[in-house]
């Protein structure tokens, strides 16, 4: 199943809500890609609240999806990861690296709307 | 009941030392006691068994007079449990058998004095006191002194096993206790505290293992959430050990809580610890540090957007007029 990407503004929400294969988070990196430059999008929300787990793979495409998405002039912010999956992410040296993370959509979208000099300060 | 207890706790403790017939049998060799010896005490047995609730009074009577022992003597009940031990102690020593059971009773005895509190070298004086005594009335009580002398020296060889196993007991005793308030400190939870909408405190006292920063992240992690947190304070001026472990878990914490979103500024570091940390070369980049836990508050107010100001200093353009409080 493909994962619905909404539009608010100019920012572009992924709200991933079954279980993904790897091929569907590869569609995903594609199909967010382009519609960053179609929408002339400022922002990405890729929102991971529905996974029980995220593995190596899971995560390096989180990271390929933000950084280019940033060479398309968009920044992205994931939100949602649940307690335990941070925890057995941490175990497993596995590390987001750049990416911002956030809480929920409100902070998610909060980050996005800060002057980007100001990104990375927080 | 209560004696049944105890018994057992003597059992478990004469287990846990692993004190079998056959480390009590290294024992007696260590010392050299033999059959040999059994057969000269037995000639001086009479005068000891006789006269054995003097011999205990003269041991009592010594502890009474030395201020190291005053703690010990105030507790009249265990005094009194303790004379009785003592005589029967008395009358084993002299029994010519010194096998599982006469190991067990002196456990029993020594684990009552480190109950109280007799610390080894008072008691090791008053065993010598006592000694002395009954040294005087063997060679008195043998039909020729140097008979006396003999049995006498067998029965030092008692003696010494009796010190070995309860110097031994008392040792085993006190780092009973050690592993015990390790326990304890190691069992102290962490509490995670909110100070502010979105602002959480982690005051984290005491030493930190594998499974404490374990459990400390997962509540960590749980608060987060729970309380939408967007920034936590993580104080560690009560982590008075830092090392390459403790650190990576520090590390692992900060790292999980980014993920959630939220930013951990941690503070109190020690002048120590931060040297610790620097000649262990650890790498702390990475990781926001404020020297002390109001630093930390303030920033992370600052981060999250409060702005805190005393009453009569508000930032209207109007300054206040400094007030000594």
């Amino acid at each position: 199943m493909s994962v619905p990407i909404l539009r608010h503004g100019n920012v572009l929400i992924a709200s991933i809500q079954v279980a993904q294969t790897d091929d569907d988070l590869l569609k995903l990196r594609d199909r967010l890609s382009e519609m960053v430059g179609q929408n002339r999008a400022k922002g990405v929300v890729i929102d991971v609240t529905a996974f029980d787990v995220l593995d190596s793979f899971a995560t390096r495409t989180l990271r390929d999806i933000a950084y280019g998405s940033r060479l398309r002039g968009a920044r992205t912010v994931v939100v949602g990861i649940q307690p335990d999956v941070a925890f057995a992410m941490v175990q497993l040296g596995l590390d987001l690296g750049a990416v911002s993370t956030a809480l929920d959509l409100d902070d998610a979208v909060a980050e996005l709307s800060r002057p980007p000099s100001e990104v990375g300060r927080r | 009941m209560a004696s049944d207890l105890a018994g057992t706790a003597d059992k478990t403790l004469a287990h846990e030392m692993g004190l079998d017939e056959a480390a009590i049998e290294r024992r007696r060799r260590l010392v050299g006691l033999g059959p040999e010896d059994s057969k000269r005490i037995a000639t001086i047995r009479d005068a000891i068994t006789q006269r054995a609730e003097e011999y205990a009074a003269l041991f009592f009577n010594y502890l009474a007079e030395v201020d190291e022992a005053r703690d010990f003597m105030r507790n009249r009940e265990l005094v009194e449990q303790a004379r009785r031990l003592k005589i029967e102690h008395l009358t084993a020593m002299v029994s010519g058998h010194y096998g599982a059971e006469y190991a067990l009773q002196r456990l029993r005895l020594a684990r009552l004095y480190s109950r109280a509190g007799l610390e080894e070298r008072v008691f090791m004086a008053a065993f010598h006191h006592l000694l002395r005594a009954i040294g005087t009335a063997a060679v008195r009580a043998a039909p020729e002194p140097e008979l006396g002398i003999e049995a006498f020296f067998s029965l030092q060889k008692v003696a010494f096993l009796d010190l070995g196993l309860m110097v031994d007991v008392m040792v085993a005793e006190r780092e009973r206790l050690i592993t015990r308030q390790q326990e304890a400190i190691r069992e102290l939870t962490t509490p995670v505290l909110q100070i502010r909408d979105r602002l959480l405190m982690l005051p984290i006292i005491g030493m930190i293992d594998t499974h404490r920063a374990r459990l400390l992240t997962e509540n960590l992690l749980h608060a987060i959430r729970a309380n939408r947190a967007k920034v936590v304070v993580m104080d560690v001026t009560g982590v008075l050990a830092v090392d390459t472990k403790v650190a990576n878990h520090l590390l692992q914490t900060v790292a999980a809580a980014r993920l959630m979103g939220a930013k951990v500024i941690v503070t109190g570091l020690s002048a120590d610890v931060s040297q610790t940390l620097v000649n262990l070369g650890v790498d702390l980049v990475g990781l926001q540090t404020i020297g002390d836990l109001q630093g930390g508050i303030e920033e992370a107010e600052r981060l999250i957007g409060y702005e805190v100001f005393l009453r009569d200093a508000r930032p209207n353009g109007v300054a206040a007029p400094l007030r000594s409080l």
